[in-house]
């Protein structure tokens, strides 16, 4: 039971240090957007690391970011809803695209579930692209809504252009989305999902529907990836076929699941909080082309030197969940 | 003149460079067991470094083929060296790791050349056909000349030299062939270092007749993949034939669609192989 105290007093701690920090440095607004970007791609992050409990290696979560990020500006841009509605529907085309992966690629395991998760990035990305009167094709979306204000009497958050709320409501989202990875991982079903990715065999002669269960993993991810995606076009007001379908989306999350541990509850997580600032904080100053050379080589050091990923050094993790 | 000619003719010369492009992936995964993501990042490596020969020191251009091909044999043995001491699963772990080589590789090139649009251009003139109202570059058919002696070259060595049918043996049934007293190390061994003369012999054709990129890589990558699973390991002939269709196809999408979904065709290729033959690649049925 000792132990089980420590790790929530590590978590609480935690928390409310990426709470607290903003309050104590309200002026340091380049932080505060490469911190909020940070827990946005944390997001991501869970959200393929939800579909890699099943024992899939997705190459391919990109389009699902890209899904949500078209689907909710083409919401806004049309129909004029707002951001707070358009991207939790709009995540739905990632989840639509979900149930047509998760049908042709059911028999696909390992190494060419990777290779045809790659190469079903192309798909969406070409049709954006070529959709002219739609899209716009690879000029994108411009000028779509800012996330919005929220006033509550007198009070205004605007979520928009305050960096600092903005931080609160990505950190937020994160973690509603950590809790849903933790019970993905903690619940019945995480031992379901951790009994495909041992042995699929063994689990379907103890009667888990592997199909589906690996079905409902990869939904719940496409919907979470796909919220996200949503998010950064609102944040960043537009949205074109080479930024949110960009290989390098897909990368992003395999980079921080491997490097923190992703069979760990708050491996994602940390893997994101440790690497992203120090791409963007440190190396992106010192060296303007080619700072992302850092994900390629985290992940042969991980893959060779601690493939369990640096979470397994906290000491409430030393046994593998 | 019919539309089709020049669909037939640039298809021929696409396929062409894509079956010597697809020729190494295939020697490197059939008998070192690796499926190889840097691949394309190598070739470009290949590229660049013809360009930065071409363009600051005027070598002429068979030294700077002989060059490419021998810098990226020996930058692909040490590579064998490291996936070796990968633990299992070795099919998945060999591809996060030279995902990661590719990421780095992209980067580092991206660091040296910017990315900008670079075509290595010596001015030679174009060739006429007799009897037909059209000009070639002699960089395109430097590249097919190449291409195919290339193919013939590693489908002489792999069916009528002993090295090759050891190869083959490799390729087919890893522990039989261990059995028969074939030391399957120094074969993964053999295969990256053809499969390094070959990539670096791809990269100043690629240089030549195609625009270096830093993120060009992916695509060849891509196309490595596609026609290694159309033919299956080893089949030198197969791989001749699938890039010649995927080369077609491809060209003919770009004449009539336009050539933004140039590469829809060898994704969209890659996920039928895969619905129809999910097993890939392997003889035998394996967990990957």
């Amino acid at each position: 039971m000792g132990k089980f105290h420590y790790s929530w007093l590590l978590t609480a701690a935690a928390v409310l240090l990426l709470a607290g920090w903003p309050l104590l440095f309200p002026d340091a607004v380049h932080f505060q957007q490469v911190l909020g970007l940070t827990c946005l791609y944390a997001t991501l992050a869970l959200a393929w690391n939800i579909y890699a409990l099943s024992g899939a290696i997705s190459l391919g979560h990109a389009a699902f970011f890209g899904l949500g990020a078209y689907a909710s500006a083409l919401l806004n841009h049309y129909c004029h809803w707002s951001p707070l509605l358009a991207m939790p529907l709009g995540a739905l085309a990632s989840v639509a695209f979900a149930v047509f992966w998760n049908w042709g690629f059911q028999r696909l395991r390992g190494v060419y579930l990777g290779l045809a998760s790659l190469a079903a990035l192309e798909i969406p990305k070409t049709v954006v692209d070529n959709w002219d009167r739609l899209t716009y094709g690879s000029m994108g979306l411009v000028g779509l809504d800012r996330l919005p204000v929220l006033a509550l009497g007198s009070f205004e958050v605007d979520f928009g252009l305050n960096l600092q709320a903005q931080y609160y409501l990505l950190l937020g989202v994160m973690l509603l989305a950590a809790a849903v990875h933790r019970q993905s991982i903690r619940s019945r079903w995480g031992w379901t999902l951790r009994a495909i990715r041992e042995n699929e065999t063994a689990a379907q002669g103890l009667g888990v529907a592997t199909h589906r269960e690996r079905g409902r993993a990869l939904l719940l991810s496409a919907y979470l990836a796909g919220v996200s995606g949503g998010l950064y076009a609102h944040i960043m007001g537009l949205v074109e076929p080479a930024l949110v379908f960009n290989l390098h989306l897909s990368v992003l999350p395999l980079v921080f699941s491997l490097f923190g541990g992703s069979k760990m509850v708050w491996g994602p997580v940390l893997g994101a909080f440790i690497l992203y600032p120090l791409e963007q904080l440190l190396l992106m100053p010192l060296f303007p082309m080619g700072h992302s050379a850092l994900y390629g080589l985290v992940i042969i050091l991980t893959i060779f030197f601690f493939p369990r990923g640096i979470a397994a050094w906290l000491p409430a993790n030393r046994k593998p969940a | 003149m019919w539309v089709g000619v020049p669909i037939i003719f640039s298809g021929f010369f696409l396929g062409s460079f894509y079956a010597l492009i697809a020729l190494g992936f295939s020697l490197i995964l059939g008998t070192g067991r690796a499926f190889n993501l840097a691949h394309g990042e190598m070739i470009l490596l290949s590229g660049y470094l013809a360009f930065t020969l071409w363009q600051y020191f005027q070598a002429p251009f068979f030294w700077i083929l002989l060059i490419c091909s021998l810098v990226l044999m020996w930058l692909t043995i040490p590579l064998h060296f490291l996936l070796r001491r990968l633990p299992e699963p070795y099919g998945l772990n060999t591809l996060m790791v030279t995902l990661g080589l590719a990421l780095l590789l992209q980067n580092l090139l991206l660091a040296c050349f910017s990315a900008d649009y670079r075509l290595l251009q010596p001015d030679w003139p174009a060739a006429a056909i007799p009897g037909l109202d059209m000009r070639f570059p002699w960089q395109q058919v430097l590249l097919i000349i190449l291409a195919l002696l290339a193919t013939a070259a590693v489908h002489l060595v792999l069916q009528h030299t002993f090295l090759g049918k050891a190869l083959r043996a490799t390729i087919q049934d890893r522990e039989a062939a261990q059995m028969a007293g074939i030391n399957v190390n120094r074969m993964a061994l053999a295969a990256f270092g053809l499969g390094g003369l070959l990539i670096g012999l791809a990269g100043p054709l690629f240089a030549q007749n195609m625009y270096l990129y830093p993120a060009a890589g992916v695509e060849a990558t891509m196309i490595a993949i596609v026609v290694t699973i159309f033919a299956g390991l080893g089949r030198t002939r197969n791989i001749l034939l699938g890039g010649w269709l995927l080369g077609l196809a491809q060209s003919a999408a770009v004449f009539t669609l336009g050539s933004k979904w140039r590469e829809l065709v060898g994704a969209a290729l890659l996920l039928l192989l895969l619905y129809f033959r999910p097993e890939g690649i392997s003889l035998k049925k394996e967990n990957g």
